[in-house]
C-alpha cells in the first residue's frame, strides 16, 4: 500500500494546475486586445491546453524522462505494488458477495401464514409486466374464492424489473433473493403455478425476512 | 586499359598523333563492352528454331520458346485493396460492430460500420407500453448508463406532465447520475486501455464498478437495470446507511483515478497510441453532431448540465474538463477528469441531501406507498388504476435530453393525451460519434481504429436501439 | 509494531493454525483440492443438511464468511445448496444466523430446502395446471346388441 502512494505522484499531477503553467498567447487582429489561451471561463477547466515549459531545465528534465524511462518505471511500480496486495476476487460457492433485502431474483407465490395462498388473481401483475411474461387465468373455487388456476411466468422472458412485485396488492407475487436458478434447457425456465407455490413454500424464511428488513421505505 | 590509353593518346602532347589516331578503331575492338563473347543469333536463326524441332506431334507443336531476350510483357491485372471485415465477433469492437474496413496495406482508406445487429426495436415497443412500462426499455439502451437514460426518460415524461419533482428526489438523481458516470467512464476508459493493449487498470477499474454495482443494488434491488428513476421522483428511498457507504466509496476512488492516470497519463506506449490519433477539428465536432466528450475533447464547451441545468445540476458546483487537440489523447484527459468532478458532484450530493419525499404526491401520477395502499380505499383504487390503465399524459410533445456520460441523450416523446406515448424517439449519442467513424479513421492505421473506437466509446443497445 | 510483525512471523504462525484447525497436513490438503483455499475461522453454526457456515473478519467484507458445504456433497457443491434460513447470512443481509434470529417465520407449509435440480431426474418440467379449454371428442364404442 505504502508503495502505491509514493509511486503514485505523477509529473502531470505535480505540474497542471499551478503556476508553471504556459499560457499562449494569441494576438488578434486588432492588436491591442490580446485573447488568453486557454481563456479563463468559469465553470470549464482545460484538461491539456498549456505547452510544455520550453526552458532549458524543463526540456533536460524531459529528456532525462525519456532516457531512464521514469514513466515506465512508474508505471511498473505501481502494477507491481497490487501484485502484493489482497486480491479482491471471492471464491464463489464457497463465499459470496453482499446482496440486498431489495435484491429482484427467482419468483415466488407466496402464502398466507394459515397456509392459504395469497394470489386472488387480480391480474395486475399481468397487466403491469413489460414483458408479457405472465399469464394467469381464474376462477372460483369450490368454498367461493377467487383464485388462480393457471399462473405461468417465462422466466426468459421477464426482465427482473420488479414491476409485478410492485402492483401485487396482496404480496403474493414477489421477485426472492434467489438468482442461482440457472437450468439446462429452456423448458425449465416456463414455471406454472405449482413451480412458483414451492418457491415459495421454499423461500419463505428469506422472503419474509427482506420483506421485514425493507418494510421502512415501502 | 583501352580507354584510359586511349584518353592518354588524346590528351597528350605529343606532336605526332595524328598516325596514331588513325590506328585508334583497332584499340577500340579490344573493348569487352562489346559483348563479343556472346553469340546474338539474327532474327532469321531464331525463326526456324521456333516450335518443337525435331518430331513434332500435336503437344510439342504448341510449344514456343520464350522470346530470344527472355523477356516477356506483364499482362494487365485486376487489383483492389484488401477489405476487412473487423467484429462483430472481434473483442474490440466494443459489441456487435461490424466495421468494413478497405485496407491499403495496413493504411485504412475506408471505414463503414454496419449497425443493426442488436435492433430490438425499443422505439416501437415504447408505443405499445404505458409511461411506467416504458421505464425498463431505458436500462437496456446504454447499458452502461442505466440511471442516466431512465432519468431523461422521466424527466420528458415530467415535462409533458409539467410537474416538479421534490428536491431529495432531484439530488437523489444526480447522485446516481454521477455514479453513473463513474460507471461508464470505467468502462470507457478500462476497455480503451484495455483495446491499446494495457490489460491492468481494465481489471483495478472493475473492482471499483463492482462496488457501484452494489450500490445500484442496495437501491434499486438490481446491479444493472435498476428501473429506479420514476416520473415523478424515484421510486423507493435510499436506504439507510448507503449515503456513508457512497462516501466512503467516494473518499478512496480518487486513489484508484491517480493509480491509473499514473499508469497510462504519461506512459509513452499509451501516449504513442493516443495522441494525434483521431483528431476532430472543434468544426467537424460541430458538423457531425458530436455531443459529450466527443465534443468537448475538441475545445467546445457545451455541457447540457451546465448549459440547461436539470434536477439539481444548478445546485451543484463542477467544473467541465475541456480538451484542446480533439485527439483521443486529450478525450482520455477529459474522461479522467470528469470522474474528479462527479467525485465533487458525489460529496455535494451526499453533504446537501435533504430529507423529505422521493415521489411526487400527486396520487394520480405516483403509486401510493404499500401501507396506504393497504388502509385506504382510494389510494387502493389509485393503485389499480396505476398498475393496469396507467396515467394520461397531456397532449403534446418533447425533446428532452440529459447529458449521459456518452454525450446528449435526449427523448422526443410525443403524448396524444393517453396513457402510451404515441411516438418516442431516442436521440443516442453514439449514433453520431459511429457515424463519423469514417471521417475520423480514414488514412490512419489499422491499430489506430481500435484506439478509435475506444475512444468514442461506442455501445450498441443505445445505437442500434 | 512488533519485530515478530515485522518480519511477518504472525503469518506463520497462522499458517501452522490454519492447518492445525482444517484436522491436519492430510484433511487440508484435501479441504485444498476440494476448495482452493484453506481457511481459518469460528464456527457460526451448521444447518441440517451439514454445510458448515465460518466467519473470520480478518478477511475483508465479502470473503470473512464462507461455507464447507457437507462431505456428503463430495465435489459436487453447488452455490445453490444453500438452504434459504441461512441465504441471508450468508449474503451479509443480516448478521444473525438463523438459529439466534427470533423473528424468521416457521410455518407448518414451509417445504425443505431442494438444490437447482436443472440436470438431474429431479429437475422441473412444466405442465399446464388448467384443464384443457378443448376436449376431443371420444367416441362412444358401439355396444353390441
Amino acid at each position: 500500500m505504502s508503495l502505491v502512494k509514493i509511486f503514485s505522484i505523477s509529473t502531470r499531477a505535480r505540474t497542471s494546475g499551478t503556476t508553471g503553467m504556459l499560457i499562449r498567447h494569441a494576438s488578434s487582429s486588432q492588436g491591442k486586445v490580446e485573447k488568453v489561451y486557454p481563456p479563463n471561463s468559469p465553470g470549464y477547466k482545460y484538461v491539456n491546453a498549456e505547452n510544455p515549459a520550453e526552458t532549458f531545465k524543463e526540456m533536460s528534465d524531459r529528456a532525462a524522462q525519456t532516457m531512464f524511462w521514469t514513466e515506465l518505471a512508474r508505471g511498473f511500480a505501481v502494477t507491481l505494488a497490487h501484485v502484493f496486495k489482497e486480491p479482491a476476487t471471492i471464491n464463489y460457492p464457497f463465499e459470496k458477495g453482499p446482496l440486498s433485502p431489495r435484491f429482484r431474483g427467482e419468483h415466488a407465490l407466496r402464502r398466507y401464514p394459515s397456509g392459504e395462498e395469497r394470489c386472488i388473481a387480480c391480474k395486475l401483475c399481468e397487466a403491469i409486466c413489460p414483458a408479457q411474461a405472465i399469464t394467469i387465468e381464474a376462477e372460483e373455487r369450490k368454498d367461493g374464492s377467487r383464485r388462480t388456476t393457471r399462473y405461468d411466468i417465462d422466466m426468459t422472458k421477464c426482465i427482473y424489473c420488479g414491476f409485478c412485485q410492485e402492483a401485487c396488492p396482496v404480496d403474493a407475487i414477489v421477485e426472492g433473493p434467489n438468482f442461482e436458478f440457472s437450468t439446462e434447457t429452456h423448458e425449465e425456465l416456463l414455471y406454472n403455478k405449482e413451480k412458483l407455490l414451492s418457491n415459495g413454500d421454499k423461500w419463505e424464511s428469506e422472503i419474509a425476512s427482506n420483506i421485514r428488513a425493507d418494510h421502512l421505505y415501502r | 586499359m583501352a580507354s584510359l590509353l586511349n584518353i592518354l593518346v588524346r590528351k597528350s602532347a605529343l606532336g605526332q598523333t595524328k598516325s596514331l589516331l588513325n590506328n585508334l578503331p583497332a584499340v577500340y575492338n579490344v573493348n569487352s563492352q562489346r559483348k563479343a563473347h556472346r553469340w546474338m543469333p539474327d532474327a532469321e536463326f531464331v525463326k526456324q528454331f521456333e516450335g518443337a524441332v525435331m518430331y513434332p506431334d500435336e503437344v510439342t507443336s504448341l510449344l514456343k520458346h520464350p522470346p530470344y531476350n527472355s523477356v516477356i510483357t506483364p499482362t494487365a491485372k485486376q487489383v483492389r485493396n484488401m477489405v476487412l471485415n473487423f467484429g462483430p465477433q472481434h473483442p474490440a469492437a466494443h459489441g456487435v460492430l461490424r466495421l468494413v474496413l478497405e485496407l491499403d496495406g495496413e493504411t485504412v482508406r475506408a471505414a463503414d460500420p454496419h449497425i443493426g445487429l442488436l435492433h430490438r426495436g425499443t422505439e416501437k415497443l415504447i408505443e405499445y407500453k404505458t409511461y411506467t412500462q416504458a421505464l425498463p426499455y431505458f436500462d437496456r439502451l446504454d447499458y452502461v448508463s442505466m440511471m442516466c437514460n431512465e432519468q431523461c426518460y422521466s424527466l420528458a415524461v415530467e415535462k409533458l406532465l409539467n410537474i416538479d419533482v421534490p428536491l431529495r428526489a432531484k439530488y437523489i438523481r444526480c447522485l446516481f447520475a454521477e455514479l453513473t458516470r463513474l460507471l461508464n467512464h470505467i468502462m470507457a476508459i478500462g476497455t480503451h486501455a484495455l483495446d491499446v493493449g494495457a490489460l491492468t487498470p481494465f481489471f483495478w477499474l472493475f473492482e471499483e464498478r463492482e462496488k457501484m454495482m452494489e450500490f445500484y443494488e442496495r437501491v434499486s434491488g438490481a446491479r444493472m437495470h435498476a428501473a429506479y428513476i420514476r416520473p415523478g421522483g424515484v421510486a423507493i428511498d435510499m436506504p439507510l446507511g448507503l449515503m456513508d457507504d457512497i462516501y466512503e466509496f467516494s473518499s478512496k476512488f480518487a486513489e484508484r483515478i491517480d493509480e491509473v492516470e499514473d499508469v497510462l497519463t504519461t506512459n509513452r506506449l499509451w501516449v504513442q497510441r493516443t495522441k494525434d490519433i483521431g483528431i476532430v477539428s472543434a468544426q467537424d465536432a460541430l458538423n457531425y453532431g458530436f455531443s459529450g466528450v466527443m465534443l468537448r475533447g475538441s475545445g467546445i464547451k457545451w455541457d447540457l448540465r451546465k448549459a440547461q441545468p436539470y434536477d439539481a445540476y444548478h445546485l451543484l458546483d463542477f467544473d467541465v474538463p475541456i480538451g484542446t487537440n480533439g485527439d483521443c489523447y486529450d478525450r482520455y484527459l477529459c474522461r479522467a477528469e470528469e470522474m474528479r468532478q462527479s467525485l465533487r458532484i458525489i460529496e455535494q450530493c451526499l453533504n446537501q441531501m435533504p430529507a423529505g419525499e422521493i415521489k411526487t404526491d400527486d396520487s394520480k401520477l405516483t403509486p401510493p406507498s404499500r401501507e396506504e395502499m393497504k388502509t385506504s380505499m382510494e389510494a387502493l383504487i389509485h393503485h389499480f388504476k396505476l398498475f393496469t390503465q396507467g396515467y394520461q399524459v397531456p397532449p403534446g410533445s418533447t425533446y428532452t435530453a440529459v447529458e449521459a456520460p456518452k454525450g446528449e441523450f435526449g427523448i422526443y416523446l410525443v403524448s396524444d393525451g393517453g396513457s402510451k406515448p404515441y411516438r418516442c424517439k431516442i436521440k443516442a449519442p453514439g449514433f453520431a460519434h459511429l457515424a463519423a467513424l469514417e471521417k475520423i479513421g480514414t488514412g490512419l492505421m489499422l491499430a489506430d481504429i481500435v484506439a478509435i473506437i475506444g475512444t468514442l466509446d461506442v455501445v450498441f443497445g443505445e445505437i442500434d436501439r | 509494531m512488533s519485530i515478530g510483525k515485522i518480519l511477518a512471523l504472525d503469518k506463520v504462525a497462522t499458517f501452522f493454525n490454519i492447518i492445525r484447525q482444517n484436522g491436519g497436513i492430510r484433511a487440508s490438503l484435501y479441504k485444498l483440492y476440494r476448495q482452493d483455499e484453506l481457511k481459518d475461522g469460528v464456527l457460526v453454526g451448521e444447518d441440517k443438511y451439514g454445510n458448515k457456515y465460518y466467519e473470520n473478519p480478518r478477511f475483508f467484507y465479502g470473503r470473512n464468511r464462507w461455507v464447507e458445504y457437507s462431505d456428503n456433497y463430495n465435489m459436487n457443491y453447488d452455490g445453490s445448496q444453500i438452504p434459504a434460513e441461512w441465504f441471508g447470512w450468508m449474503h451479509y443481509k443480516t448478521d444473525l444466523p438463523p438459529h439466534q434470529d427470533p423473528s424468521r417465520p416457521h410455518y407448518k407449509w414451509m417445504s425443505d430446502f431442494t438444490e437447482n435440480l436443472s440436470g438431474t431426474t429431479g429437475q422441473y418440467t412444466p405442465y399446464s395446471t388448467t384443464r384443457p379449454k378443448v376436449e376431443a371428442w371420444v367416441p362412444k364404442p358401439k355396444t353390441s346388441q
